[in-house]
């Protein structure tokens, strides 16, 4: 509990809605997540996991609610503009640069974040490439640097595709599964990457995961969701001890 | 199922680990890279200057047309094989560099070189409305709206007879008499060809060539990396439109006329052809396309009544075996060669 206290709260949505038709996907959903913790967001498939990070990205405009980030309402605002405030996505589908190397891809990242996607003189990986062979150091992908992203393995390319994200320097990080479709191994990886990264460079990180012992493993705080709406939300064991929501969970999952 | 990749130690022994690899990539900025890359551009312009002196006149005049047509290709293909954009308007441009020479001199008498560096700036200043209503729509409509586009600009410079001499349009002795002989003419187009081929090369190489790159292969992922995908790719269609005028006012030492069919879809269809005989995915490609289509068009139409047909059979054949075009292929068969010989030695 003392803990709580002593992180500011990052990133604050309130009733936050968003309707497909007649369907309503995401249902008022309350978030507070604190600056410097890993927060999951668990629920059965169709849950509305990827539609509220869609909302969070501003891929998506949310029917109804608001959204503060670092004190600056962003709802309604498009993806570029939040991507520049700092909250930075990897994607659930892998989402990559098909046949652009991993090293261009990156340097294609870190081009925007250093705002010289104008500039059309200068070699692009000028004064990028030492930064670029670091981020694909920290997710192991300096071996595969210059293979072309379609021919790396699944593993890789997610690894890629969290690379992209961490080549912005998020301030937030949502990792949408992370590990869907990866072997043990790779997963395994993945997650404590994800450790690292939330450690060593003080990240905050928004996850989305499936697999339960994972989840508790790693995350500082739970939200569950439940047909668009967040049923539980609290620190991690005190969630897991919620039987209530241990009970739908693994009840819709059978 | 998934193959490990990296943490496969074996995969390595195919291409050696070590600080060769790591230090090669950077090296682009390094000088003897730099020289190694610069050396078949450098002998290509040397072979192109020397034709000047070996060829005959009426195919240096056809030259001339392939020099211009080179620039109309290459500059497409910043939008077809750069930033994936069909675009089937880009004779729009095209047409406006040929009649900023020619009108400039119909109606104000300016002289030839003030049009022709003026035509490039036209070119752009007409690309930015255009880029902004036709790039509001994606992939095959955008494709339509600049093909509207240019039956628009096709009817205008048709119709507006007391500006543009309508369907007849615009002849007159406005080429200074040096370009009008074959060989100055030729090597003032090649002067030209080689700076806009560089510039254009250059821009393929920056980091807003790279962006463009990646808005190709996948725009959703760059928008959510902060980048202003519309914005970019207007100024991609700006930067194509300005070397499309440019190649048109080109076209106008061959020609020695600005007319309305300069303007027309068909005419935009042409650097499409070239840059798909050529190849999108290469940088010459394109070039090589136009020296292709220019030569090989001549011949189809001695041969084949029906050339249009043999043309679209050709393209279609392409598409579906040699997506990088000939371009590609040759580089295929460059590095077979390669491999053959470093195997020999
Ligand atoms: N673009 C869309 N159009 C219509 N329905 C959608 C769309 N995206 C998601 N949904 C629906 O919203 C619900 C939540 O989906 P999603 O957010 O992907 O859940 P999760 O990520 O938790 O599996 C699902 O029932 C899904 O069918
Ligand atoms: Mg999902």
């Amino acid at each position: 509990m003392s803990d709580e206290t002593a992180h500011d709260i990052l990133l604050s949505a309130r009733g936050l809605v968003r309707d497909f038709g007649p369907f309503r996907a995401v249902d008022g959903v309350d978030l507070d997540v604190r600056s410097g913790t890993i927060h999951s967001v668990i629920g059965p498939n169709g849950a509305g996991k990827t539609t509220l990070f869609r909302l969070l990205t501003g891929i998506l405009r949310p029917t109804a609610g608001s959204l503060e980030f670092a004190g600056e309402q962003l709802a309604g605002r498009p993806t570029h503009v939040v991507a520049r405030r700092g909250i930075v996505q990897a994607f659930q589908t892998t989402s990559i640069f098909p046949r652009l190397t991993a090293h261009e891809s990156v340097c294609a990242a870190l081009v925007s974040k250093h705002r010289r996607s104008r500039d059309l003189i200068t070699w692009f990986h000028r004064g990028l490439a030492g930064e670029a062979s670091q981020v694909l150091e920290t997710v192991g992908l300096s071996d595969v640097a210059d293979e072309q992203a379609r021919a790396l393995s699944h593993g890789d390319q997610r690894a890629l595709e969290v690379a992209l994200a961490l080549a912005m320097s998020p301030r937030l990080l949502l990792l949408d599964e992370p590990t869907a479709g990866m072997s043990p191994f790779e997963s395994h990886k993945m997650v404590q990457l994800v450790q690292r990264l939330a450690k060593e460079e003080q990240l905050t990180v928004i996850l989305s995961e499936h697999d339960m012992d994972t989840v508790f493993g790693i995350s500082d705080r739970v939200s569950v969701m439940h047909q668009g709406r967040v049923l539980a939300d609290g620190p991690a064991p005190e969630v897991r001890r919620n039987a209530d929501v241990m009970a739908i969970y693994l009840g819709s999952e059978a | 199922m998934s193959t490990y990749g990296h943490l496969d130690t074996d995969a390595h022994d195919v291409d050696p680990p070590g600080p060769d690899t790591r230090s090669a990539r950077p090296a682009p900025a390094s000088r003897t890279v730099l020289l190694r890359r610069a050396t078949a551009p450098v002998a290509l312009t040397a072979v192109m200057f020397l034709l000047a002196f070996t060829l005959g006149s009426t195919t240096l005049v056809t030259m001339q047309e392939v020099l211009a047509f080179a620039v109309f290709a290459t500059a497409t293909n910043l939008l077809l094989g750069q930033a994936g954009l069909v675009s089937f308007g880009q004779a729009v441009f095209f047409g406006i560099g040929s009649y900023t020479v020619a009108l400039g001199w119909l109606h104000w008498q300016l002289p030839f070189w003030a049009t022709f560096v003026l035509a490039p700036f036209v070119g752009a200043l007409v690309a930015i409305p255009i880029g902004l209503v036709a790039l509001r729509a994606r992939k095959l409509y955008f494709a339509l709206s600049t093909l509207a586009f240019s039956e628009l600009a096709y009817q205008l410079a048709e119709s507006r007879y007391n500006f543009t001499k309508g369907a007849n349009g615009v002849f007159g002795p406005f080429v200074p008499t040096a370009l009008t002989q074959p060989r100055t003419g030729y090597l003032f187009l090649l002067a030209v060809t080689v700076v806009s081929l560089l510039l254009l090369w250059k821009v393929n190489h920056s980091p807003f060539g790279l962006v463009l790159r990646a808005i190709r292969e996948n725009r959703e992922r760059v928008q959510a990396l902060g980048v202003n995908v519309y914005l970019h790719q207007v100024a991609a269609f700006v930067i194509s439109g300005a070397f499309c005028a440019l190649a048109g006012a080109m076209f106008v030492i061959y020609s020695q006329s600005g007319y309305p069919e300069l303007l027309d879809w068909t005419t935009s269809g042409w650097p499409v052809f070239m840059a798909v005989i050529g190849g999108m995915g290469t940088f010459l490609g394109p070039a090589l396309g136009a020296l292709i289509y220019q030569f090989g068009h001549d011949q189809l139409v001695l041969y084949f009544s029906d050339w249009q047909l043999v043309l679209g059979a050709v393209l279609l054949v392409i598409v579906m075996f040699w997506p990088d075009g000939l371009m590609g292929a040759l580089a295929r068969l460059g590095g077979v060669i390669r491999r053959w010989w470093k195997g020999r030695r």
